[in-house]
């Protein structure tokens, strides 16, 4: 009696491929889609050191400590393969403050005025050096470390004595105050606009999947009036849950500390993205049935790879000015991350989040014109 | 007139609809019959503009650009929004063929009132009777008052009642509209169709008013008589010679006879001397006129399809 049952439910599992392959390839795609993004190229953190060290005149040369600090970094780094440093080069604190407030580098040093002097000073000043960053991450944290250790070594070469410096620590922005549940926030904010995914691409697959979509095309209606017609709905959904996320949130301790009008207009960006990729979805499934199924993947996906579920870092593939675009950049929601973090962790402007509105911008009109153009032929 | 010259439509290898040609007179209800995988819905779905045909063409020398718009379509298939009562998808709808809100909503309330379910208007269509869905499918295909309608087996599904409605509401409608009824249902057919198109493999195998078509598999009345087919063979063959003076034609088929003449009523005497000459027994006759099922299975044969 049983094996007829074992026997039916094995054809009937293979026959619904789908399910199948969803069910057993879902989490060894994502060990290697995580593989892809973190360990498949070595782990580098970019810091950006501000050299204003005037030096001094010795035997009619000029001798500048603070010019040789980041050679001697970049030689540990070659002969070290294992120190993650990356260097930049800075000659204007404004300019290095926005590469770090756009998260183009991960920590910003300061050598003082008097770094050469102090060095050369056997007992008299303690050169003090400034590191700045965001100093709620994790990158920063590594990077900070690792800039203590070369640092130390370096002035130990001149002066013989370990850490005869002090390193004053500078928060970006409000980092330093926030705890970690409003760390986690910009995240779950943005997560309460990629659940709309479900219920966009519910909305345009029903009319398929019910035979609607018949009429619709019988009708004088155009393919981009339906599909704007049903993303309006989409787009006031997307915005209610995430002003209801964030209210549960702000009850519970988090404070806004940006723009309102910055953070709605993010979240009605990210939501108008979210359901051009929901036209993606809807042109690749036939039934409500496919969507609750096939759609968690790409739940998935945005949640744990874009910096919604927890910080994910991973190396620009390609720049626009400082801005970099990596591999988890093809997914809108990991820019709408970006600027959530810092409208409601650092207070910052519209300026200041100029370019992730940029790509997320850019992304969303890709989706929109994949997603078009693949429901059109697939649908209508 | 619609004009549809030449028609083809292929799906991989197979010929769906081959170089099909006919006319639509301007409002007569023409029925358009064939069995399964005739071909049927291919072509009604290039009429309506749903697919593209690989050669040939449709024109409506009324308004040759307006062709699509001008269709009223009724799939055999119910479709309709769940979620939205009869009046709000009516008016919906409507809105969608560009007809403002008050027109468009006067038109459904007229709508729902001639198909019965005015009581019904502020109901989910869920939550109607399958015959009260079918209803609003056809209501649906009318908001926009199309001069064309293209009802695909409206009767599919309905119950006595609802299909006396329904018949009655496409007799009314035909003298305003033209008509183009695919069924499988003969009696439907017969009931309402002016001209009939029976097509198969694609193909326009006849066109022609009800009479003409009956008449072209034999005038007259049609015998059949049920005979007992463990007869001796010989005995059958025999009996169809014998019944030859008798008849215009005569055909065996499993058990029945079928017996084809001018007033055979005057004949029955003499054909069951015949039988029981021929010393075969039979269990019933009936006399009937020929009927556009026996055109039907005459010209596409019994082979089942599909």
């Amino acid at each position: 009696m049983i094996w007829p049952i074992i026997k039916k439910s094995i054809k009937e599992q293979v026959r619904n491929y789908w399910i199948l392959l969803l069910t057993i390839a879902l989490a060894p795609f994502f060990v290697f889609v995580y593989y892809l993004i973190n360990e498949a190229s070595q782990p580098s953190y970019d810091v950006l050191i501000l050299n204003q060290d005037q030096g001094f005149v010795s035997q009619g040369k000029i001798v500048n400590r603070g010019a040789e600090f980041p050679l001697y970094i970049k030689s540990m780094v070659e002969e070290t393969p294992e120190v993650p440093l990356k260097l930049k080069l800075s000659q204007d604190k404004a300019q290095a403050l926005k590469q770090l407030k756009n998260k183009s580098v991960d920590a910003l040093l300061v050598i003082p005025l008097n770094f050469s002097n102090a060095l050369n000073d056997s007992f008299g000043q303690t050169p003090e050096i400034e590191i700045i960053g965001d100093v709620s991450s994790i990158p920063y944290m590594i990077s900070a470390i690792w800039v203590g250790e070369l640092l130390d070594d370096f002035i130990s070469l001149f002066t013989g004595q370990e850490e005869r410096y002090t390193i004053n620590e500078t928060a970006l922005g409000l980092s330093s105050t926030i705890s970690e549940f409003e760390l986690w926030m910009p995240g779950i904010l943005i997560l309460a606009i990629i659940m709309i995914m479900f219920s966009a691409t519910i909305a345009i697959i029903t009319e398929v999947d019910q035979k609607t979509i018949l009429r619709l095309k019988l009708s004088r209606i155009k393919a981009w009036q339906f599909l704007i017609g049903v993303s309006a709905t989409q787009v006031i959904v997307g915005i209610i849950s995430i002003l209801l996320t964030l209210s549960v949130a702000m009850l519970l301790g988090f404070e806004m500390r940006g723009s309102y009008l910055i953070f709605l207009l993010i979240a009605t960006l990210t939501s108008i993205s979210m359901i051009a990729f929901s036209l993606i979805l809807a042109a690749v499934m036939r039934s409500v049935t496919d969507v609750l199924i096939i759609g968690n993947f790409p739940l998935f996906l945005f949640m744990f790879f874009t910096g919604a579920a927890f910080p994910i870092r991973a190396k620009a593939l390609f720049y626009f000015g400082d801005y970099g675009i990596s591999w988890q950049g093809f997914m809108s929601p990991t820019h709408a991350i970006n600027a959530l973090n810092k409208i409601s962790i650092f207070g910052l402007g519209l300026s200041d989040i100029l370019p992730e509105l940029a790509a997320l911008f850019s992304i969303t009109i890709i989706y929109f014109v994949i997603g078009v153009w693949a429901f059109k032929k697939r649908h209508l | 007139m619609i004009f549809i010259d030449h028609l083809t439509k292929q799906f991989g290898d197979l010929l769906a609809v081959d170089d099909l040609s006919l006319k639509v007179h301007e409002g007569e209800i023409l029925g358009f019959l064939g069995p399964n995988g005739a071909g049927k819905t291919t072509t009604i779905r290039m009429l309506c503009g749903l697919l593209q045909a690989d050669s040939g063409e449709i024109h409506w020398d009324k308004h040759p650009q307006n062709l699509i718009e001008a269709i009223g379509y009724c799939p055999q298939e119910n479709i309709y929004w769940p979620r939205l009562t009869c009046l709000e998808q009516l008016i919906y709808v409507g809105q969608m063929y560009s007809l403002p809100r008050s027109m468009s909503e006067k038109s459904a309330l007229k709508l729902l009132s001639q198909m019965g379910l005015d009581e019904k208007k502020g109901i989910l269509a869920e939550k109607l009777s399958g015959g009260m869905q079918r209803r609003l499918n056809i209501a649906l295909a009318l908001i926009h008052d199309p001069p064309i309608l293209v009802l695909d087996e409206p009767e599919s599904g309905l119950d006595p009642q609802s299909r006396v409605l329904v018949r009655d509401m496409i007799k009314e409608l035909a003298k305003r509209k033209t008509i183009i009824l695919t069924t499988h249902n003969m009696d439907e057919a017969e009931k309402l169709a002016d001209r009939v198109a029976i097509i198969d493999h694609g193909k326009l195998l006849k066109l022609d008013t009800l009479e003409q078509l009956k008449n072209s598999v034999g005038e007259g009345d049609l015998l059949e008589i049920s005979i007992d087919i463990n007869a001796k063979e010989e005995r059958l063959k025999n009996l169809e010679v014998a019944m030859a003076p008798l008849s215009q034609s005569v055909t065996l088929f499993e058990n029945t006879l079928r017996i084809r003449n001018k007033d055979l009523l005057g004949k029955i005497s003499a054909i069951t001397t015949v039988l029981k000459e021929q010393q075969i027994e039979y269990s019933g006759m009936q006399l009937r006129k020929n009927s556009l099922e026996d055109v039907f299975i005459h010209l596409t044969g019994r082979a089942l399809r599909e």
